[in-house]
């Protein structure tokens, strides 16, 4: 029992060694269950809200007006998919010791287990969203994705090193769409300025509590001792603030925040918080479209039962 | 050439361009409302790739249209009204019941039945089209053959898998290909200016592509262990004439809704 | 259906070659139920935006891994310079003492030439 003990301390300090030498972390690599438990939590999250990410773009992609953005944004769609899929693989290697597999993901996500990102709880209803989402919400998710690239643990960074490369046309490609419509006519820049106003506070909100008082957890801390990510929610909502407040300005489009400054001697951002309670609402299935969307899921899973039922290779009769 | 039958030799020449532009153009837009709802997320990627190379041939057909001064492309693939259209019936139908926003119970038995029937016909007819007297034509052909060998591949691996696993899958196919079998004469069909097509070197006769396509797939059947009717019908219409379903109407309505609110505009 | 619960998720590595001259590489993994279906997943979901030749599928539970302690025997000592050129760096100095070039890596591998058809 002593000796069990003590291996397990010593394993713990040689884990720790090995993350602080800066070595990857692998899959069948013993790792300490917190470690383990607070990746399942945030790649899983990561990976479900690629899949519930892609419909509220899927929504535009048999509407998108030219023949080229019909291509773009299924391309982009797709790449939406295809990074869930990355990241539930990698996820589903973490949970295989556990017994449980993608199929339990999916159960976890229906009951509202495993939550998927406030951004895509929200309605989409023009356009302009559809734009609006592949430049700046990717552009945050570019933020926090790319301060994760040297994760300790190795099937997470290399994920992301894969995702992080196709974020760069998923950023050109709302670019395109956003220069196009800040360029045209009135409805056009109309159209822009409404899905700017309409997400400001879900892109705030996006980086997460600057503490864990706002809404009474945090897993920053955790997630910096085990090298996950080295910037905080805060660091992260402000770089982002400097890479993309200029350009919004730059195109003529306002931000909804008569606050919002940079103040030259804190060297920060001033802004107002968003309602941080409706945060904790939204992130819990409550927000406008989270049932329509989880619905939706759940409807394509059910509806293709038959499919996956007839193919699973038929246990063998030993 | 009189001027009467350069008029007429075009006039086949853009007949045709339709019909293969509207065909994939329209399958591969039914295909971009399955995207997220797929039976496997694997797959879901997968399919999206299918229907961008798809919707991307459309645009190449759509494109030569726009060089013999049919208007922009974009134009093409928004603006005309359903009896302008020459598609086949079989490829705009919906994917099933529901919408694709609200209770989409669509059916992966069809998606994998009519894109196996057509991959198979797309197939015979590109490779005919290689060889088209019409250069820009055959010239896209080559390049569309190319990403052929994927799409057939791919469906033909869930076509037998599906059709072999026995019970309420091979019930679900075998219905599936009744459906498409009562609809896809209209595939294969040429139209009213077939002949004229077949004349010119467009393209070879209907017969022969249909005799193929009867050909290509008995032995398909046969090695899964089913009898291959090869009676294609066109239950629900003539495509290549203009005639269409209220599933055309409506799916014209959702992919021009933002092209429609304002078709000058740089979109 | 409880019964043949997790039987459709098979884990299948997926391997690919991006040119002709280049070596198999690892891209990722992938669920699939079986794999004829796994190879025609391969592609789409790793290689949308890369060439690629060649793919091979392997069942990862066909795969002899290394356990994390086996690993630790990949270590070696960087004490074997006899096992190439650098430990007969010397030569190059001895050969100009006899007026001759030294005839290394560069040298050697240049003379293939290419096979004339």
């Amino acid at each position: 029992m002593v000796n069990e003990t003590m291996l397990t301390e010593e394993k713990y300090e040689q884990f720790l060694a090995r993350i602080e030498a800066g070595e990857k972390i692998e899959a069948d690599d013993w790792m300490p269950d917190e470690y383990r438990k607070v990746l399942i939590k945030l790649i899983s999250m990561h990976g479900i809200s690629e899949i519930m990410g892609a419909l509220p773009e899927k929504e535009w992609v048999p509407k998108a007006p030219s023949l080229k953005r019909k291509l773009g944004i299924m391309a982009k769609v797709q790449d939406e998919m295809g990074h869930g899929q990355l990241l539930l693989r990698v996820t589903e290697d973490l949970i295989k010791p556990l017994g449980r597999t993608r199929e339990d993901l999916m159960n976890d996500l229906f009951t509202g287990d495993l939550k998927f990102h406030n951004v895509f709880h929200m309605e989409a209803p023009t356009w302009g969203d559809a734009g609006l989402i592949g430049w700046l919400v990717d552009g945050a998710a570019i933020i926090t994705q790319t301060n994760m690239l040297s994760a300790s643990y190795g099937p997470y960074a290399r994920a992301l090193k894969r995702i992080c490369a196709e974020e760069v046309f998923h950023a050109q490609h709302g670019e395109a769409i956003i220069m196009a419509l800040a360029e045209g006519t009135d409805e056009q820049q109309t159209m822009i300025q409404d899905a700017i106003d309409r997400w400001w506070e879900s892109l705030l909100m996006f980086f997460g509590p600057g503490d864990a008082k706002a809404t009474g957890s945090s897993k920053q801390d955790i997630t910096a001792k085990y090298g996950i990510r080295s910037k905080s929610n805060e660091e992260l909502r402000q770089d982002f603030f400097t890479k993309y407040v200029p350009r919004i300005l730059s195109l003529g489009l306002t931000i909804p925040d008569p606050t919002m400054h940079y103040d030259q001697g804190k060297e920060e951002w001033i802004y107002q918080q968003p309602d941080w309670s409706k945060f904790k609402e939204i992130v819990q299935n409550r927000g406008p479209k989270s049932k329509d969307r989880l619905r939706l899921r759940e409807l394509s899973y059910e509806n293709n039962a038959w499919v996956r039922e007839a193919l699973s290779p038929k246990s063998e009769v030993v | 050439m009189t001027d009467q039958t350069k008029e007429a030799s075009n006039q086949a020449l853009i007949e045709l361009l339709y019909q293969l532009a509207d065909d994939d153009f329209i399958l591969a837009y039914r295909g971009s409302e399955w995207l997220g709802l797929a039976p496997h997320i694997e797959e879901d990627v997968a399919y999206s790739s299918i229907n961008q190379d798809t919707m991307g041939h459309a645009t190449m057909y759509y494109h030569l249209l726009e060089e013999l001064g049919e208007g922009q492309m974009d134009d093409l693939a928004h603006a005309r009204e359903a009896s302008k259209r020459k598609n086949a019936i079989i490829l705009e139908r919906v994917n099933g019941p529901g919408h694709y926003l609200k209770e989409p119970r669509y059916d992966w038995a069809l998606a994998v039945v009519r894109h196996y029937y057509y991959s198979q016909a797309k197939k015979i007819k590109i490779d005919s089209l290689k060889s088209s007297s019409y250069k820009p034509l055959a010239d896209v052909a080559v390049k569309v053959s190319m990403e052929l060998y994927y799409h057939l591949m791919h469906w033909n691996v869930w076509f037998k898998q599906l059709i072999e696993a026995g019970g309420e899958a091979t019930e679900r196919m075998e219905a599936a290909i009744e459906v498409v079998r009562a609809d896809f004469g209209d595939v294969l069909s040429l139209g009213p200016l077939g002949e004229d097509m077949t004349k010119l070197g467009l393209i070879e006769k209907e017969e022969h592509l249909k005799k193929r396509f009867q050909e290509k797939m008995t032995p398909v059947f046969e090695s899964l262990g089913l009898l291959y009717n090869s009676e294609l019908g066109q239950r629900s219409g003539k495509g290549r004439q203009g005639e269409h379903t209220e599933d055309l109407q409506d799916a014209l309505k959702t992919l021009s809704e933002v092209y429609d609110s304002n078709p000058v505009a740089v979109w | 259906m409880s019964l043949k619960r997790h039987e459709f998720y098979q884990e299948y590595e997926v391997f690919s070659k991006r040119t002709h001259t280049a070596t198999m590489q690892y891209q990722f993994s992938l669920l699939a139920p079986n794999e004829e279906l796994a190879l025609v997943l391969a592609q789409e979901n790793f290689m949308r935006r890369e060439p690629v030749v060649d793919i091979w599928i392997v069942k990862r539970s066909n795969i002899r891994k290394m356990s994390p302690d086996e690993r630790a025997s990949l270590s070696r000592l960087q004490n074997k310079d006899y096992r190439n050129t650098k430990g007969y760096g010397y030569l190059k100095k001895k050969w100009r003492h006899y007026e001759q070039e030294m005839l290394d890596e560069k040298e050697i591998l240049s003379w293939g030439g290419k096979i004339k058809t």
